[in-house]
């Protein structure tokens, strides 16, 4: 068994409230509450949940672009959370990644050079970063398109480039917050086939957020169940689906509609 | 077939339309010159100057070389209040942006002081700086800095913190998030407070000429004016407005230029 990459304990937030709203009122609701929570080194983990159940919140605290209001995280053997937002050091140092629901692709810049950016910044552009990246563009199926601007590409495009600029700079853990659910089903499928293709390449740590049940079963190892706000864990699902999967057909795989049957249950 | 079609209809309506419009830009001078020999002919010509009047002075101040001495003492004076406002009015939200409350602080200080008539400032300008470029170096950048400072405000409160979100995230330095994402994606503000800012330059320069000068596009309008030469006055306003387009059409290529990554461009054409 692999050791524990990042330790999740007792994690809670709320957000401060308005200046407006604030007089004499009770303090601001949970949004996150008691969230405790682990992944294993290399572990593909994905994490479910209705909407509005802060999955985009709890992200953000990993990545520490946003604070904790109570409990802490423990990442690589050392505590990083904290309560003052000037001591966020978001992606700890580029060893979390972090592909969010939007795109946030520089508009600015091509295919190729949203790619490089991260490498750019890192001081790290020599003639190897250059060819994985333009290994990764044609393992996606951008090859031809490195040129172009994001308003000249196609949502499922776009998302491919943001996957792999993160991939790019191979950071040891990955969060991916709903990275496909702007795009239609198929394109959705074949991303998410894209997705485990270059998983199986570096066998990075992901942790994988999205409402979608049968994504978080085609993708994940082990899938979470949140609860309704303040969210919580409220169920846990090993699953028991052997790699490699054809997430085409993740339909007709044995044990697909039993995992499923029981997640769709613990999903509120 | 018929695709081949349809793009050669779209491609024949794209080229009446660009037709349309130069015809239409044509006429319309037509109409404004045929206006003002009208004007010239009915009120006389200590009010009006005729067109071909205007025209021929023109020549001969290009052939004495005045007029490009003119425009060269306009220009110097114009070019260089220009770039120190832009400077502060580009800076100084740069450095404000990191603290809610210093900007807090010095804003109602800046809006005030817009409220301030440079021009009525002049006598007063002309007192502690003598008569050189010095008062006209300050209105003019007095004038413009509030538009450069006011439109690249706005740029930066319209960023995507997203963008810097996730610039952070992959590493990048605040120096890298401020060159790279904050500036880029202000320069369509930037270009707009530009496009504002900088024939108000030259009419701040031409205004301050009138007061104090011994050359400059202006000082020639004010030494027309007062030996009731209407022609004269007439060639500098033209003089004038030509700069101030020859300036535009530059600021418009490089802006072209620089935002060629922006969509609305193509949604736009015509």
């Amino acid at each position: 068994m692999a050791a524990t990459l990042l330790e999740v304990r007792a994690l809670g937030k709320r957000f401060a409230q308005r200046q407006d709203r604030d007089k004499g009122r009770e303090p601001a609701p949970w949004v996150i509450k008691d969230l405790s929570f682990s992944v294993r080194d290399g572990e593909f983990l994905t994490i479910v949940g209705p909407s509005g159940a802060g999955k985009s919140t709890l992200l953000n605290i990993i990545a520490q672009i946003d604070i904790a209001s109570a409990g802490e995280i423990v990442f690589d053997g050392a505590t990083v959370s904290t309560r003052d937002p000037r001591a966020l050091r978001p992606g700890i140092d580029r060893r979390i990644g972090y592909v969010t629901q939007d795109d946030n692709l520089l508009p600015w810049r091509s295919t190729l050079d949203n790619v490089l950016f991260a490498l750019e910044v890192q001081g790290r552009l020599d003639a190897q970063a250059r060819a994985r990246a333009e290994m990764l563009i044609r393992t996606v199926g951008l090859a031809g398109f490195e040129r172009y601007y994001p308003h000249e590409l196609s949502g499922g495009m776009r998302k491919r480039t943001a996957l792999i600029r993160t991939l790019v700079y191979d950071p040891p853990m990955i969060l991916m917050d709903e990275p496909f659910a702007a795009v239609d089903a198929q394109t959705r499928t074949q991303l998410q086939a894209d997705l485990l293709t270059l998983w199986e390449l570096g066998r990075k740590t992901i942790i994988f957020v999205t409402h979608d049940i049968t994504e978080a079963i085609a993708l994940g190892d082990r899938a979470l169940v949140l609860s309704k706000q303040p969210s919580r864990i409220a169920a846990e699902h090993v699953i028991p689906i052997p790699r490699p999967r054809n997430v085409k057909d993740i339909f007709a795989l044995p044990g697909f509609a039993a995992i499923h049957e029981r997640i769709r249950a613990d999903v509120q | 077939m018929t695709d081949i079609a349809l793009e050669s209809t779209a491609e024949t309506n794209l080229r009446w339309r660009k037709w349309a419009i130069h015809g239409g830009r044509l006429a319309l001078a037509i109409a404004l010159i045929l206006g003002w020999e009208y004007g010239a002919r009915t009120l006389g010509r200590l009010f009006f100057a005729p067109p071909l009047d205007v025209l021929e002075r023109i020549v001969t101040l290009a052939r004495s070389g005045q007029m490009f001495t003119d425009i060269a003492a306009t220009m110097r004076v114009s070019a260089a209040g220009f770039a120190i406002a832009a400077f502060c009015g580009v800076l100084l939200p740069f450095l404000l942006r990191r603290s809610l409350r210093a900007t807090e602080a010095v804003e109602p200080y800046i809006m005030a002081s817009m409220g301030i008539p440079k021009y009525a400032l002049a006598p007063w300008l002309i007192l502690w700086f003598g008569i050189g470029d010095l008062p006209k170096l300050v209105v003019v950048t007095l004038v413009v800095f509030y538009i450069l400072y006011i439109t690249t405000f706005a740029g930066i409160r319209g960023v995507d913190q997203r963008l810097i979100s996730m610039a952070r995230v992959i590493g990048a330095s605040e120096r890298v998030i401020a060159r790279e994402i904050i500036w880029t994606s202000l320069l369509p503000f930037f270009f707009t407070g530009l496009k504002i800012a900088f024939p108000r330059a030259v009419s701040a320069t031409i205004v301050g000429e009138f007061l104090v000068s011994t050359e400059g596009v202006g000082r020639s309008i004010e030494h027309a004016r007062q030996i009731s030469d209407t022609t004269g006055v007439f060639a500098g306003v033209v003089i004038a407005i030509a700069l101030v387009l020859a300036i535009n059409g530059i600021v418009n290529l490089i802006e072209r230029f620089a935002l060629r990554w922006r969509p609305v461009e193509r949604d736009m054409e015509i």
